[in-house]
């Protein structure tokens, strides 16, 4: 081996002795950190947290002290370094190895023995190892000593191993304490066993199963719910009891001697999938049963859905007599907590009629297998297919418009050729626009006669008995009332004046406009006649404005609103000929009964908070329980009360009372009056 | 206090106007054997505005799948929580029929089951006395299920009626103009007295 291969060798074995004793020495420190913990944990009880802190600290303590011994001694891995070391060792190289290495002469000390060289740092390295070695050695055998729980405290801090804390004197000990729950979720969820120590405010899924778990025999001990007592077990020496958690929230009550403790348990409801049906997104009518729809829907559960598929019915017939037939399609089963389902509704295969109604929706169950299955369902939507008497309302066949309509725009078209006219008219001669104008005053003349024509149609007159002919126009009525009373005499439906003072019949609502229309197009053809558009603009607006009116007034009147019956009350008022009594009244508890009990309740256990916080912050629970199911910001409220008066933080709990307060009271309400009921506004 | 207006539900789903002549029948009714201070009118009030909750008494039925959108549940369940009656009646008359499933279903899912109404419930003597039920005409002629039904169902919330559910067709066996009252021997709607005294009183 020549010299510089030689000097690698030794600086290989003195790099290896420095690494070994770094990590033995920190391995040392570590341990024995570690074992101090435990002792301290045995003795004092650690909290979780602290044990966590103090794993961490073990971890840092062998790194530091590794890493500082691995830094002191980082001159090995410099060659020239390991040279001077064995020139240390060997005087008599005389600096010719370091030389030969900074020179990179290796000719230098080509004739040296260099055997010797490895077994001086052998020896150098096995002795700084050897101490390091025997340290670490008995920093592991140490361990022994200490129980094997506490150390599996401190190595692996987990909620539920307050078992395996310190035991207290037994002169003062309840075997309430330490107390420790595990709360396992129904398998279906597919959520995983927790642990809780010294638990006091439980949330489980319904249908968990929490067993409560304390040192020492169970004999004695007993645990209470409002309605039952729980059977204790014993097991070694531990004692434990089991619970299934309902809808309902509830309170554990332990006892054991003097000694109490209340565990709330508020259970989580899996809630039904919901169901978003995105096609069809509205309800349709279709002229006639043919076709295929297609289906789409989304579906979220908190847990998984099941299965899901679409669900329809089909209702045929009318009035008292329905038949109904019902179906799925496209049932999917998708085993996750989110998806989607597709399918087509074959309308051809339904074999329906005019008239028939398909309600769709889709349906989604969840894995529930406790208190369910959850079913969540869409939006239903409509499908319906058309009668042939009723295109007109559905408007599936095209119509020409009705008259009123077409009116709308005839008279609409008069306006801008008016307006036009009249922008222009500056530029013309006189004579010009006197013309154009009289052209405009004829069509309106047509249009006030075809107004004319509809008004005496509807009224079963002769529709062209309003005016004859252009040559002999009747006398313009006075008013429209006149005018309407003319009409109305005319077609012989009433003999008595109409009374517009006391409300309109449909006939008076509909033809009351269209005469209005009717006098303003007279008005306008006037102004129109002699040349004057700007004058008679106003009322050929007045006039598309009345005419406007009047099919508002059609769609409300002649479009099916039902009939009303007035009971004549001061007629029928007691004459029934039974004779009934009213039972006797048992007295009605005022309505806020409830909420003034929580709010006395309330104000006793922020009371007591002042004088015996746990006791009060065990009240602040049973409390917490009552109000669970309708009032869950004050329940949340006590909650985080409880937890701050036990936890000492008096500060944060009296914030958690104020929330509580607010939550109890509500929020102020500002009213003019008393609520009324009975009357829609 | 105001008078009792006798109200209509419309729901978006089914033909929540198939009996049009009941509510004046009703109010001829109420004013025909108490003194309750009643309009003269119905009014007719959607289940899905917040209006529906000022009144103590609402009245639904149809004959078609009942099916509520989600304001309508919203407003169903803060309705009865509120304390008033929801009467709901098969206008279909039967037992097995869809708008029986569909109306079940929605309401067990919007404030929860409901069960069978003991037929010595003080619903029963709220006014008249009645042994359960009274049955109707459309109970017995093979229309529907031909099958006499011996209670009504409910959902009770703290000891209260919030929702009644009847089989019976009373939508069909009170739907005709009050004056037609005088051709009848013993006056079919007088349950219905029972209902809203219940209604106004328990």
């Amino acid at each position: 081996m020549s010299p510089f291969a030689r000097l690698r060798s030794v600086r290989n074995v003195l790099i290896a002795g420095v690494v070994v004793r770094a990590i033995c020495w920190g391995a040392t420190f570590a341990l024995s950190m570690l074992i101090a913990s435990a002792i301290v944990d045995l003795h004092a009880g650690l909290s979780m947290g602290e044990r966590y802190v103090l794993t961490a600290v073990n971890i840092a303590t062998f790194f530091a002290v590794g890493g500082t011994l691995l830094w002191r001694d980082r001159s090995v891995l410099r060659l020239h370094r390991v040279a001077l070391w064995i020139e240390e060792q060997d005087p008599t190289l005389e600096y010719r190895l370091v030389t030969a290495v900074e020179t990179r002469r290796e000719a230098m000390v080509a004739n040296r023995r260099t055997e010797q060289w490895s077994s001086v740092a052998r020896t150098r390295a096995g002795r700084a190892v050897a101490p390091a070695l025997a340290a670490m050695v008995v920093a592991f055998v140490a361990p022994s000593f200490v129980p094997a729980s506490s150390l599996d405290r401190v190595l692996r801090p987990n909620p539920g191993d307050a078992l395996d804390g310190p035991r207290r004197p037994a002169r003062t000990a309840s075997r309430l304490t330490p107390l420790v729950a595990q709360i396992e979720p129904p398998a279906y969820s597919g959520e995983r066993p927790t642990s809780v120590d010294e638990p006091s405010d439980l949330r489980a899924l319904v249908g968990s199963t929490i067993t409560l778990r304390g040192r020492g025999d169970a004999k004695g001990i007993v645990v209470r719910t409002d309605s039952a007592t729980i059977a204790t077990t014993s097991r070694g020496d531990r004692w434990s009891m089991a619970y299934k958690v309902g809808a309902r929230p509830i309170a554990l009550r332990l006892t054991d001697g003097n000694a109490t403790r209340i565990v709330a348990i508020e259970p989580i409801v899996d809630n039904p999938p919901t169901v978003l049906l995105v096609a069809p997104a509205h309800d349709s009518i279709l002229r006639t049963p043919h076709g295929r729809i297609p289906l789409t829907a989304d579906i979220n559960d908190d847990f998984g859905v099941a299965t899901a598929a679409f669900e329809f019915i089909v209702s045929s017939g009318e009035g008292e007599t329905f038949t109904f037939k019902s179906g799925t399609i496209a049932a999917k089963r998708l085993d996750a907590r989110r998806g989607s389902i597709a399918g087509v509704l074959p309308i051809d295969s339904l074999d329906l009629k005019p008239g028939d109604i398909v309600h769709l929706r889709a349906v989604a169950r969840d894995a529930n297998n406790i208190s369910g299955p959850g079913v969540g369902t869409s939006e239903t939507r409509a499908i319906r297919i058309a009668r042939a008497d009723e295109y007109d309302s559905v408007a599936v066949e095209a119509a020409p418009p009705a008259d009123a309509d077409k009116s709308v725009i005839s008279e609409r078209m008069l306006i801008m050729l008016a307006e036009a006219l009249q922008n222009k008219r500056s530029s013309l001669k006189r004579e010009a626009v006197v013309s154009e104008s009289r052209t405009i005053a004829g069509d309106q003349k047509r249009l006030r006669r075809n107004v004319g024509e509809i008004v005496f149609t509807r009224l079963g007159g002769d529709p062209s008995g309003e005016e004859h002919t252009d040559d002999d126009p009747p006398a313009k009525a006075k008013t429209m009332e006149e005018l309407l009373a003319r009409a109305d005499s005319a077609t012989n439906v009433s003999g008595a004046a109409l009374d517009f003072e006391r409300g309109e019949s449909p006939v008076v609502a509909v033809n009351k406009p269209l005469l209005e229309a009717y006098n303003a197009m007279w008005d306008a053809s006037t102004e129109l006649e002699v040349g004057e558009p700007a004058r008679a603009l106003p009322h050929m607006r007045r006039a598309l404005a009345a005419i406007q009116k009047a099919r508002q007034a059609e769609r409300l009147y002649l479009r099916g609103q039902p009939p009303a019956v007035v009971v004549d009350l001061a007629k029928v008022r007691l004459i029934g000929k039974d004779k009934g009594s009213a039972s006797k009244r048992r007295p009605l508890t005022a309505s806020d009964s409830a909420t003034q009990a929580r709010a006395d309740r309330f104000v006793a256990i922020a009371e007591l908070a002042t004088r015996v916080p746990a006791a009060a912050a065990d009240s602040m629970l049973l409390l917490r329980i009552d109000v669970l199911p309708d009032n869950p910001a004050l329940a949340a409220a006590l909650s985080d009360a409880a937890n701050a008066l036990r936890r000492g933080k008096s500060d944060d709990a009296t914030l958690a009372l104020t929330r509580a307060r607010r939550a109890l009271s509500g929020a102020p309400v500002a009213r003019d009056s008393l609520a009324r009921w009975g009357i829609v506004p | 206090m105001t008078e009792l207006i006798f109200a209509t539900a419309q729901y978006e789903s089914g033909d929540w106007d198939s009996a049009p002549t009941l509510p004046a029948n009703i109010i001829d009714t109420i004013a025909r054997y108490t003194e309750i201070a009643v309009a003269p009118t119905g009014a007719i009030v959607p289940l899905a505005d917040d209006r529906m909750l000022r009144f103590p008494f609402l009245y639904m039925t149809g004959h078609l799948p009942v099916r509520f959108n989600d304001a309508e549940r919203r407003n169903v369940k803060r309705f009865v929580e509120r304390g008033g009656l929801l009467f709901v009646d098969d206008h279909n008359h039967d037992i097995d029929g869809v708008f029986h499933k569909t109306a079940t279903e929605e309401l067990t899912r919007t404030v929860g089951p409901l069960a069978e109404l003991p037929n010595d419930h003080p619903l029963y003597s709220a006014f008249f006395k009645f042994d359960g039920p009274p049955t109707t005409s459309h109970e017995l002629n093979g229309w529907g299920d031909n099958l006499v039904h011996k209670h009504l169902l409910a959902y009770q919330r703290n000891g209260r009626i919030g929702v009644l559910y009847s089989n019976k067709d009373y939508s069909s066996e009170w739907n005709y103009h009050p004056d037609s009252k005088r051709f009848q021997s013993v006056d079919n709607t007088r349950f219905a007295v029972n209902l809203i005294v219940y209604a106004l009183t328990a």
